[in-house]
């Protein structure tokens, strides 16, 4: 699928910051300085990719919105939350504005696909019939409406990572952020994946995506943000692998 | 929290006991070990005091009376001569007066009884009659030597006094008990086994103390095997708590489905120690009361109820605790810091 160019239309954004970064460094214990001076916007609708080297500092930009890390400096809002003033407490809420996917798809071995999507609904305390509607909906719009019952270890690497985004994707939430979602699965895939975030994109949902993959920055037209030793080098609001 | 994700995170506490149910056999074995070595203690320790208290119900103090007799054979009322010349009160043949004594009759005795029945620490008093006295004594300890005291009553008359019989409640306090019995009017000397009270006082005190160290240590054995248990498996579902908190639980959703599962293993190891030690103690009990033939046992249905509340109390105090102490050690992690566990 390299070199093929997809049609998107990206979604206006309409302005509204969903995550806001400002004069944001954070050096780690050991002395490592991870990111240095971070100002950034990004606003709700859009869709972008957060791409770098090893060591650039993405695991950490990503760390710091989903508040597993704090700044040591420079203020950080994600969907209105200001993380620095946030209480241990209220970290549980923050994360339910945001669905999470990750690169090794962390499904639970023990569960069924069905209850490996509906798990996230129980956090935020949904009934059953709830659980029960929306759970298929989000297994339907990822094409795994007829894998419900079948388990975790059943299913390819692809498939897997359609059930992290129906998990993702089942509370509604404003923010996605998906750290590496194409990294252990085919090229094909790949795409499929991407293209499934597009079009979640398309309906109103802001979409953080770290990759390494360069054809798909390249073919998805969606904003860039390129990382380098800490710091922001390249932002290109018009996507592409320039 | 919603009514039904207490539902669901109860449901999960049963579901992960079941899914782990490997670590669950070994967790309620080891619980059920401690638990039964728990109720041994307590049985043990409670027979041992049934077997003391018989023993303190025996050790009798004789409080002898100023009677008659008392003033017969006492020198300073056989020596008495009509202390009070101007006296109107006759001497008997012995030269004694009613003054000369406090215990006239029958009634004043048995009322000096009742009223050394009293007193705080004392259970019984049985008036015993000099000539019961006389007769309990031929038949009892100094049967060989019965001639000595034929002979005494033959030529002096009975030379025991009568006496109050009194058993104490506790130990404990018996020389307090015997000094007030010792002032009261009427009463001559007391008779005692001080150093029996005591040494049963002693062994009552050292039993309590050995009882509370044991029992507390072996409490303290099963909340860290609880916890090791729980440690082990937060360990192997590591994952699940790190997916958890990715997608928003609160640390009270964690935690519960844990306590949950520690209550659950600690409820079903109760249930199992009380069966096991029922039949052991039967088979024990019955076996002792066929070699010795002894019936002061204590009945395990006496013991049954405390023992299960007990035994549930430690496996719901271990399995919460436990948990507890575990779960607040992973829930300060954060995503990529589980990997590092």
């Amino acid at each position: 699928m390299s070199g093929q160019s997809v049609d998107i239309t990206s979604p206006e954004a309409n302005g509204k910051p969903v995550i806001e970064f400002k004069g944001v460094s954070k050096t780690y214990q050991n002395g490592t300085h991870a990111l240095n001076d971070i100002n950034i916007t990004i606003n709700q609708g859009e869709f972008v990719f957060v791409v770098g080297s090893s060591g650039a500092g993405k695991s950490t930009f990503m760390k710091l919105i989903m508040r597993e890390e704090k700044a040591n400096t420079g203020t950080i809002t994600v969907n209105g939350f200001k993380l620095n003033k946030l209480k241990r407490k209220n970290v549980p809420l923050l994360r339910r504005t945001m669905g999470i996917v990750f690169q090794d798809f962390r499904l639970i071995p023990k569960m069924n696909v069905f209850d490996n999507v509906a798990f996230a609904m129980h956090v935020v305390g949904a009934s059953g019939r709830e659980i029960r509607r929306e759970v298929s909906k989000a297994l339907s719009a990822v094409g795994l409406g007829d894998k419900a019952r079948s388990m975790p270890n059943e299913l390819s690497g692809g498939e897997q990572q359609r059930v992290g985004l129906a998990r993702a994707l089942v509370n509604h939430p404003d923010l996605i952020i998906a750290d590496e979602p194409t990294g252990n699965v085919d090229p094909n895939m790949s795409y499929e994946i991407v293209s499934m975030l597009t079009a979640i994109n398309k309906q109103g949902t802001t979409v953080l995506m770290v990759t390494h993959d360069h054809s798909l920055v390249r073919d998805f037209k969606h904003r860039v943000i390129m990382l380098d030793g800490g710091r922001i080098v390249a932002d290109n609001a018009a996507g592409g692998d320039d | 929290m919603k009514l039904s994700s207490v539902k669901y995170l109860t449901k999960e506490g049963f579901r992960n006991t079941w899914a782990n149910r490997l670590m669950s056999v070994a967790s309620v074995g080891v619980l059920v070990a401690c638990m039964v070595a728990i109720g041994l203690a307590i049985l043990i320790s409670e027979n041992a005091k049934l077997a003391l208290g018989n023993l303190e119900k025996q050790n009798v103090v004789m409080a002898y009376m100023k009677d008659y007799t008392w003033a017969f054979y006492s020198d300073n009322a056989k020596d008495a001569k009509p202390a009070d010349s101007s006296s109107k009160e006759k001497a008997d043949k012995n030269g004694i007066k009613s003054s000369d004594y406090v215990i006239h009759t029958k009634e004043e005795a048995e009322l000096l009884c009742s009223e050394i029945e009293q007193l705080d620490n004392v259970e019984s008093v049985e008036y015993i009659s000099g000539e019961e006295g006389l007769k309990s004594m031929k038949e009892g300890v100094l049967k060989d030597q019965e001639q000595y005291f034929s002979f005494l009553d033959e030529k002096y008359g009975n030379p025991l006094s009568g006496a109050a019989k009194i058993t104490m409640k506790n130990m404990e306090y018996f020389d307090a008990t015997l000094e007030k019995i010792e002032n009261m009017e009427g009463i001559d000397v007391v008779q005692s086994h001080g150093d029996l009270a005591e040494k049963i006082s002693a062994i009552k005190n050292g039993l309590a103390i050995a009882g509370f160290w044991i029992i507390s240590i072996l409490m303290i054995i099963s909340l860290v095997i609880v916890s090791n248990t729980i440690r082990i498996t937060m360990y192997s579902r590591k994952l699940e708590i790190s997916i958890m908190k990715a997608v928003g639980a609160t640390n009270s959703f964690v935690r519960i489905p844990f306590i949950v599962e520690g209550v659950l293993l600690g409820v079903i190891s109760a249930v199992l120690s009380e069966g096991i030690l029922y039949f052991c103690y039967r088979v024990a009990t019955e076996a002792i009361t066929k070699t010795l033939g002894t019936t002061d046992i204590i009945m395990y249905s006496e013991l049954a109820p405390v023992l299960f509340m007990i035994f549930v109390g430690i496996g719901i105090v271990a399995g919460v605790v436990g948990s507890a102490i575990m779960i607040s050690k992973y829930l300060h992690k954060e995503g990529s810091e589980f990997a590092a566990i």
